[in-house]
């Protein structure tokens, strides 16, 4: 059994979250923020907004095209949206999976994105994760101190 | 990387073990006091020291009677290298996320 390697990041919006979930699929604004870099240029955004569906962002570099592929597996709006994930360059066939948690705070929103390194750990449960997470958090603190 | 970062997972699994990566976080120590927060004997303690030895975590070095073990940190930078590189790219992504969503809001004001 292996436990997973899960990021958690928060951010607070000042809008609503029907705004902040929306640009996730929406292939005008996903294409400026989801994958564009500073110095590429967005020329395809494909997406298929269904459970199931996928979505392919291209972005044009120096070095070539990165192609990065999404696969949607919970469409919940506003406030849930699940996909798995494969950021180019990567491992051939290396999916990760980027669940988008959005809530509520008074006339804004709060996003929360766990990216978790391999989709097989999504099964483990909660404490499994925890505990991970603590002991990762615990011995960055050590290295740190080095 | 993956598949390194596997054997250092597989070697996490176990409780017993994180617990004792924990206590060796503080420093070094000896088998038997890794075994003794666990009410384990010294046999039982050795087992879990040497899958975490085989894992690249632990390193074991003899001090007169004594075997002491120090943790080794290296697998576990790698770990920390790609949850450092993903985050700061979520943190871009939500930057540029924002400052599109304000643009938006300033527009239709």
């Amino acid at each position: 059994m292996t436990p997973p390697i899960i990021l958690t990041v928060s951010r607070d919006f000042d809008a609503a979250p029907e705004t902040v979930f929306d640009a996730w699929l929406d292939p005008a604004k996903a294409g400026k923020f989801l994958f564009a870099t500073p110095d590429g240029e967005v020329v395809k955004v494909e997406i298929d907004a269904r459970v199931g569906g996928h979505a392919l962002i291209v972005d044009r570099r120096a070095s070539g095209d990165a192609r990065h592929h999404l696969q949607y597996e919970v469409i919940d709006r506003p406030h849930r949206l699940v996909f798995l994930f494969r950021a180019d360059p990567a491992g051939e066939g290396q999916w990760t999976r980027v669940s988008i948690d959005i809530a509520a705070r008074g006339a804004g929103a709060t996003l929360t994105l766990t990216h978790e390194m391999d989709p097989q750990w999504a099964a483990y449960e909660d404490q499994t994760r925890k505990g991970w997470t603590m002991i990762l958090e615990s011995l960055a603190k050590v290295m740190a101190d080095d | 990387m993956v598949e390194r970062l596997d054997i250092t997972f597989a070697a996490l699994a176990d409780p017993t073990r994180r617990a004792m990566l924990a206590s060796l976080a503080q420093g070094e120590c000896s088998i038997g006091e890794l075994a003794a927060p666990h009410a384990m004997s010294f046999a039982g303690a050795s087992k879990h020291v040497k899958a975490l030895e085989r894992a690249g975590l632990v390193e074991r070095r003899k001090a007169g009677r004594q075997q002491l073990c120090r943790l080794k940190a290296e697998p576990l930078r790698e770990a920390q290298g790609w949850l450092r590189q993903w985050e700061q790219f979520w943190n871009e992504r939500l930057d540029v996320l924002e400052a599109l969503i304000e643009a938006e809001k300033e527009r239709a004001e």
